[in-house]
C-alpha cells in the first residue's frame, strides 16, 4: 500500500511544485521580453528607466493618487478632472506599501503588482480542473504574454485580477461567504467588481437547484442561511465604503461616476460604439485602425462570454457580461485593457487554447511573441492599448 | 461547527448574523441615500451633476498688464491665469475653446475707464460645421456678437463700458458658442468645438 502511494504523491507534489514554479518561470520571461522591447524602442534610454518607462496613461495618476491621495475640491491643479474616478483599494494599499519601501513609488508599484499577478497566477489552480496545459498558458498570458504590462506596471488590473480570481475560486467550492469577502475588495478595486454580487446569488441559486433538483423553495432556502445574505450584503461593502468616503470628503458619494464628465467621454449604445468601431475603415493600407482593435475586442470579450453561457457557467458569463457591456456606454476607450484582465474570458481562453497538444504548444509560442511585440506597440503610445 | 456553516434557525448565532445583515443592509441604505443627496458647492453641482454647463470655474489670478497682446497659440507663453475654464490646448494654431462656454479673466485694477478687448479667433474646419457665432459678455454685461464663417480668422474689438470692472478690480470675460458642434455622433457636449483664441488684448480707451 505505502509503495502504490508514492508514485501518487510524488506526482502530487511535482504538480503542486509547477503550480508555483511556472508563474514564477513566466514572470522572469516576461520581464526580460518586456525589458528587451524597451531596449529596441528607446536604444538611447538609460536602462534604468526601464520601470518607468512601462508606466503610461493612467498609470501617471494612481502614481500620483498613491503619493498624494484623492483631490480635494475644488481640485488644486486647476483641472476638472478628479481622481475620484479611480477606486481606492489598489492605489492606497500601493501608497501603504511605500511608506515603508525606500523605492519610488513606480518601483513599490512594480513589485507589488508582480507579487499580486503572480499570486492571481498561483490561486487560479482550482479554476483549471487539473489541466495542467490551461494553466501553463494562463500564466504565461498573464505575466510574460502580450498585456502583462498591464499585470506588472502600476494599473489596478492586478488586483482586480487577484480578487476576481479569489471571488471564482470560492464560488466554485459554494463559499458564499469567501466570495463575498473578495468581492468586498473587488468592488474597492474597480467599480464593475461590485457586480460579483450577482455571480454569488446566480451561483448560489444554481447550487440550491442542483442540491435539490428545483427552483421551488429558493428563496425560503436563501432565508434560511443567514450566512449566505451575510455574505451578499457584505459584498458590494467595497463601493459602499469609497461612496461613504466621497460623501464626507467631497460631498458627493457619486462623484467617481459624476467626475467622468470631465474626460468628456461619449454616452450611447454599445452596439452602436462596436459597429462605429469595427467599421472605422484605415485610410490607407489594411492594418485595421485603433477603433477596430478595440471593437475587435468588445467582440472576442463577448463571443467568450456566450461559450461562458453554453457551458453553463453562469455566474461567471453574468459577470464578464456586465463588465464589459457596461464601460461601452461610455464608448471603446480602454476595451483592450477590460477584456484582457477579466479572468472567466481568460480562463477559458486558456482552457480553449490548451485542448490540443498542437494548439497548446502554437499558442504558448504566440503568447511569448506577442509579449515581446505588443510591449512595443505600448512603447510607441499605441491609443488602442490606453 | 465552522463559522462558515450557517447556523439552526433561531439559535443565537443565527439572530446574531441576521441582525448582521440587518445592520449592514441599513448601513448602505444609508450611504445610498446620502449619495443621492449630495452637499455639494453650486460650481460642482452645475458641472458635475446638473450639466446647466460646460465651464467650471477655477481660481485664476487673472495677472495681466494692460495693453499687453497676449498669444494663445503653443510658444507665445503660459495663460494659465487668465483662463478660468473652457479652453484646451495651446496647439500650433491656437487655444481651443472645448464646450459651449469658456471664460477669460483680466485683472484690470479697479479702474473706471471704458475698454476695449480685441479677439482674434479663427472658427474650428469641421465637416458639416455651420458659421460659429460668438457671444460676449464682461462681469454679466452683453459686450457684442461676432460671426466667424468656417475656417476663417477675424479681429474683432468689444467695447468693455466703463466702471464694469471698478468694484472688484477683475474682468471677468464669458463666450457663449452656441453653434458648437459635436465632432463625432455621441460626444459629450464638454467636448464641443467652436473656435480657437488665438490673440487677445485689452485696451483702455
Amino acid at each position: 500500500m505505502q509503495h502504490m502511494l508514492q508514485p501518487a504523491s510524488a506526482t502530487s507534489r511535482s504538480r503542486t511544485a509547477l503550480i508555483f514554479v511556472l508563474p514564477l518561470m513566466f514572470l522572469v520571461i516576461g520581464l526580460a521580453l518586456r525589458f528587451i522591447a524597451f531596449r529596441v524602442a528607446q536604444p538611447e534610454a538609460d536602462p534604468t528607466g526601464f520601470i518607468q518607462s512601462m508606466c503610461r496613461w493612467d498609470c501617471g495618476w494612481y502614481v500620483k493618487m498613491a503619493q498624494t491621495g484623492y483631490d480635494p475640491f475644488p481640485i488644486p491643479s486647476r483641472i476638472n478632472a478628479g481622481n475620484w474616478a479611480f477606486f481606492p483599494f489598489y492605489p492606497l494599499l500601493v501608497g501603504a506599501i511605500r511608506l515603508v519601501l525606500p523605492f519610488p513609488t513606480i518601483v513599490t508599484a512594480s513589485i507589488v503588482s508582480l507579487l499580486t499577478t503572480y499570486a492571481a497566477a498561483v490561486v487560479a489552480w482550482p479554476l483549471f480542473e487539473r489541466n495542467l496545459r490551461a494553466f501553463t498558458l494562463y500564466a504565461a498570458y498573464l505575466l510574460s504574454g502580450p498585456f502583462a504590462f498591464y499585470f506588472t506596471s502600476f494599473f489596478t488590473e492586478p488586483m482586480f485580477v487577484l480578487t476576481m480570481t479569489v471571488v471564482f475560486v470560492m464560488l466554485k467550492r459554494s463559499n458564499y461567504l469567501g466570495a463575498g469577502l473578495a468581492t468586498v475588495l473587488l468592488s474597492a478595486t474597480r467599480i464593475v467588481g461590485v457586480f460579483a454580487t450577482l455571480s454569488l446569488i446566480v451561483q448560489a441559486a444554481l447550487d440550491h437547484r442542483t442540491s435539490t433538483g428545483s427552483w421551488r423553495g429558493l428563496i425560503g432556502a436563501f432565508l434560511k442561511r443567514p450566512n449566505l445574505l451575510l455574505a451578499i450584503f457584505i459584498a458590494p461593502l467595497g463601493l459602499f465604503a469609497y461612496m461613504a468616503f466621497l460623501n464626507f470628503y467631497i460631498g458627493d458619494g457619486l462623484a467617481f461616476q459624476h467626475t467622468q464628465r470631465a474626460w468628456g467621454r461619449p454616452f450611447g449604445n454599445p452596439i452602436f460604439f462596436v459597429w462605429q468601431g469595427l467599421t472605422a475603415w484605415p485610410n490607407t493600407g489594411f492594418w485595421p485602425t485603433s477603433s477596430q482593435w478595440l471593437a475587435g475586442a468588445a467582440v472576442l470579450g463577448f463571443v467568450l462570454t456566450l461559450v461562458l453561457a453554453w457551458r453553463r457557467q453562469w455566474a461567471q458569463a453574468l459577470f464578464a457580461f456586465v463588465s464589459l457591456t457596461l464601460p461601452l456606454f461610455a464608448g471603446l476607450a480602454s476595451v483592450i485593457r477590460f477584456t484582457a484582465a477579466m479572468v472567466p474570458i481568460t480562463v477559458l481562453a486558456a482552457q480553449l487554447l490548451a485542448s490540443r497538444r498542437w494548439l497548446f504548444a502554437l499558442s504558448l509560442l504566440g503568447i511569448i511573441a506577442l509579449g515581446y511585440v505588443i510591449p512595443l506597440a505600448w512603447l510607441g503610445n499605441n491609443v488602442a492599448l490606453v | 461547527m465552522s463559522l462558515l456553516s450557517d447556523p439552526k434557525p433561531g439559535s443565537p448565532r443565527f439572530v446574531a448574523t441576521y441582525g448582521a445583515v440587518a445592520l449592514l443592509a441599513l448601513i448602505e441604505l444609508v450611504i445610498l441615500w446620502q449619495a443621492i443627496h449630495p452637499n455639494v458647492p453650486e460650481a460642482y453641482r452645475a458641472y458635475y451633476i446638473d450639466h446647466t454647463t460646460t465651464c467650471m470655474r477655477q481660481p485664476v489670478t487673472g495677472a495681466y498688464t494692460m495693453g499687453i497682446t497676449i498669444d494663445f497659440r503653443s510658444g507665445g507663453g503660459d495663460t494659465t491665469e487668465l483662463r478660468p475654464c473652457g479652453w484646451e490646448g495651446p496647439v500650433g494654431n491656437g487655444m481651443h475653446l472645448l464646450g459651449e462656454t469658456a471664460r477669460l479673466r483680466f485683472a484690470t485694477g479697479t479702474t473706471t475707464q471704458a475698454m476695449t478687448l480685441t479677439l482674434e479667433m479663427t472658427a474650428d474646419d469641421i465637416e458639416g460645421m455651420s458659421d460659429q457665432r460668438v457671444v460676449v459678455s464682461a462681469n454679466g454685461t452683453p459686450v457684442g456678437t461676432t460671426t466667424i464663417p468656417r475656417a476663417q480668422t477675424v479681429t474683432v474689438p468689444f467695447a468693455i463700458p466703463a466702471g464694469i470692472a471698478a468694484e472688484t478690480g477683475l474682468l471677468d470675460i464669458i463666450l457663449d458658442v452656441p453653434d458648437a458642434v459635436r465632432s463625432r455622433p455621441g460626444d459629450s457636449n464638454t467636448r464641443k468645438r467652436s473656435i480657437k483664441l488665438t490673440e487677445a488684448t485689452l485696451t483702455p480707451n
